[in-house]
């Protein structure tokens, strides 16, 4: 088991955002969080990401407890996890091959180790000839190639990914969805999915949790949550 | 924890530095002879004299904010939102009196309105009489203060109208016409602007010292100013100071309560509507007409004026001479300040922005109550604090007057700062973090280079505050360590009117240059 979410709840300004959540995620699944607007299934990925700690429970990530009652005890850049903004979160003054180095220099991976992970990783997402390119030079594709180039290139244990694919029309996103599908089969790695869009849940997720109002209301494969729903 | 850390140093060099002398010295005042005494307090409130300077102080304030926003509100829609000619031109020029200390405004009028001003030679003596008489009381004090900070009222109008989202106008423009649209839409949209430009034009004119120590208008700025310079009584200067103070919290309290819930983003950096421009039409040349004839009332004659009275080289050459030393100071301790200013403002900014402290109220609302406070006041403060013998080094040096300018004007940094991070996703931050990078790398690698233009912006607004500042300074610069503005507030006295208005022109030029050098680097770049 990887993730291991333990009775977890987290409130804003004492309203409830997540109420007594517990889930388990296997090493190398697909899950998705499935749910309406506001239904915190974001809140549940930031605090697996470390960015909020939660106000109880307890969070536990490979083994090891990363939040506790209301403390968070491991900070998000040692967790080991890559995320995926909804809004990218590219930084604009840096180019493609800057933004994906950006991980690597930041744990101190050598610079010849750097150069064949980010050429590695740029030819696995077709963007080598943008590599020089600067996130504005970018279509909305490219730059959702590069945002999952930088999150994958750190060689994290669970890729969270935060409706990243919201912004764009629906050829795209087809087009996208299987090159993630893609990516995550061949690196075996684990990835937590949200989004509010079925079809994108079914096309993707190896299980579906499905939210409302802070708690997980069904757990199941797609075709579980296809007849349920 | 690094984060953290550095987060409570800058509160705590900032409280250190700015806020503790200011309690020290309230503090202080309570003690007479080492003992317990509200007697400062009593022999003052009893006082005609006290109502009188409260009186003045609220009324000079109270006037300058009306008469500020009434023609404010009105030249920044037409400078942002319509097509009047040569509307950036007319921007520029009003914004120059704001670059400058306000007494320089005052000196030009006196020239011009004196009884041996351009106005008593032309019109003859009794004339002059009648000027200078009006020049010296409520009037002339209120008439100058308003031309100096018109341009905050200006320049807020123009930024709130700008962040207007035009379908709102466009909206209302399909059921009525562009004065209703702008009267009952746009005007309501932009109302915390307003607010905003009038609370700070109010805490300015409280705070304001050069105008009505030259014009010779009783206020409490003054009044603290002379107690210290002239009896060196620091019990009955603090006192003095105290309702100052009172009324900057109070001004600071409505602000609280009904200014900061209502900050409007209407619409996002870079969204892709232009504002919609209102067409002047027919009235473009009645608009253009008044609009010139205000321009020059309020900037240009004053500016001739002090161009004309200096016209002479042995005038530039003798100011020159007088005050090399101190303009060079002037930029020394300017940029010093800004940068420091920067720094602060960073920080301070981050955690009112970010709210990650729980102090983060606490810390902003320190440093505006220390903008609002009269720099005489913040002096005061700072004397009473460093002027110990373990502690001269800091007192005689120019060390002082930086320290003074961290007190006084870290508002500046800090809310123009506030207002660049929200243009940073947090999740750009955040994308560092998850990546590995520690705070430090987050903060040089992702956040200074992202918010760079926001730096250098307060850097220059800070900048110019400090270049033009002579509250602050003039209560703790130590022998030789003058700056121009201060320089040329004690030559007034006994220098002839020539070289004081070369001293001013140079003044008026040591702060546009920078500017003018920062938009032509920026053009060419461009």
């Amino acid at each position: 088991m990887i993730v291991k979410v333990e009775n977890v709840s987290k409130a804003y300004y004492k309203i409830p955002v997540i109420r007594e959540m517990s889930l388990d995620i296997e090493r190398g699944e697909r899950i998705v969080i499935l749910g309406p607007s506001g239904c915190g299934k974001t809140t549940f990925l930031r605090m697996i990401a470390g960015f909020i700690p939660p106000d109880k429970g307890r969070l536990v990530i490979d083994g090891q407890t990363v939040a506790d009652n209301g403390k968070s005890i491991i900070a998000p850049e040692s967790r080991q996890v890559g995320m995926v903004f909804q809004d990218l979160a590219l930084w604009p003054h840096m180019t493609s091959y800057k933004n994906i180095e950006f991980g690597l220099k930041a744990k101190r991976i050598p610079k010849t180790e750097r150069k064949g992970r980010i050429d590695t990783i740029l030819e696995k997402i077709q963007m080598v000839q943008f590599k020089n390119a600067y996130p504005g030079e970018l279509s909305g594709g490219q730059q959702q190639r590069i945002a999952l180039a930088r999150a994958l290139v750190t060689h994290p244990k669970i890729l969270l990914m935060d409706e990243p694919l919201s912004s764009l029309d629906a050829d795209l996103r087809q087009v996208l969805l299987r090159e993630i599908l893609r990516l995550q089969e061949e690196l075996a790695i684990t990835m937590i999915y949200v989004t509010h869009d079925r079809e994108e849940a079914f096309s993707l997720a190896t299980r579906i949790v499905v939210m409302k109002e802070g708690k997980i209301q069904k757990t199941g494969t797609v075709s579980q949550i296809k007849e349920w729903l | 924890m690094a984060k953290r850390l550095t987060l409570y140093i800058t509160i705590f060099l900032f409280v250190g530095i700015g806020f503790v002398p200011v309690i020290v010295m309230f503090l202080k005042s309570f003690f007479v002879d080492d003992g317990f005494s509200l007697n400062t307090y009593g022999t003052l409130f009893q006082s005609n004299r006290e109502w009188k300077l409260l009186f003045n102080t609220l009324s000079l304030a109270g006037a300058t904010t009306f008469i500020t926003v009434l023609l404010g509100v009105p030249l920044g829609t037409l400078f942002a939102k319509t097509d009047l000619p040569l509307r950036r031109f007319f921007t520029v020029i009003f914004i120059i009196p704001l670059l400058i200390p306000s007494y320089i405004l005052a000196i030009a009028w006196f020239y011009c309105l004196g009884r041996a001003g351009i106005v008593a030679c032309v019109l003859g003596e009794a004339t002059g009489i009648l000027t200078s008489n009006l020049l010296f009381s409520f009037a002339g004090t209120l008439f100058v203060m308003v031309s100096a900070l018109l341009p905050i009222v200006i320049i807020l109008t123009m930024t709130y109208l700008r962040m207007v989202n035009p379908d709102m106008e466009e909206a209302a423009l399909l059921h009525c016409s562009w004065p209703v649209a702008l009267r009952r839409i746009t005007l309501p949209l932009i109302s915390p602007g307003i607010a905003l430009g009038a609370l700070i034009t109010f805490i300015l004119t409280l705070a304001e010292f050069g105008v009505p120590s030259f014009l010779r208008f009783d206020v409490y700025s003054v009044e603290s100013f002379t107690r210290l310079s002239a009896f060196y009584d620091f019990d009955s200067t603090t006192a003095a100071a105290v309702p100052l103070g009172v009324i900057t919290i109070v001004v600071l309290i409505i602000e609280r309560l009904f200014l900061r819930r209502k900050t409007f983003v209407f619409r996002t950096m870079g969204s892709e509507n232009e504002m919609v421009i209102v067409p002047l039409g027919e009235s473009k040349s009645y608009f253009l007409v008044v609009v010139s004839i205000l321009v020059f009332i309020f900037v240009i004659a004053p500016l001739c004026v002090l161009l004309c009275k200096s016209l002479s080289p042995s005038a530039y050459s003798e100011a020159f001479i007088r005050s090399t030393g101190s303009i060079m100071r002037s930029l020394l301790y300017a940029s010093v300040g800004a940068t420091c200013l920067v720094i602060f403002g960073f920080f301070l900014g981050y955690i009112l922005d970010r709210k990650i402290l729980r102090f983060s109220y606490a810390a902003d609302s320190i440093a505006v109550f220390l903008f609002a406070l009269p720099g005489a006041v913040i002096g005061i403060g700072l004397s009473g604090l460093w002027n110990t013998q373990g502690t001269n080094f800091i007192y005689t040096s120019m060390v002082i007057i930086i320290f003074g300018y961290i007190a006084q004007y870290t508002a500046l940094g800090e809310r123009v700062m506030a207002a660049t991070f929200p243009y940073v996703s947090r999740s750009m931050e955040e994308a560092a973090q998850i990546a590995g990078a520690g705070w430090y790398r987050r903060i040089f690698k992702v956040l200074v280079p992202l918010v760079k233009r926001g730096m250098i912006a307060t850097w220059l607004i800070c900048f110019i505050f400090c270049l033009r500042d002579v509250g602050i300074t003039m209560m703790v610069y130590p022998p030789g360590h003058d700056t121009l503005p201060v320089r040329t507030f004690t030559l007034m006295a006994n220098s002839p009117d020539n070289v004081i208005s070369a001293l001013c022109v140079i003044m008026i030029m040591i702060t546009l240059l920078p500017l003018c050098g920062l938009g032509l680097v920026k053009k060419y770049i461009t």
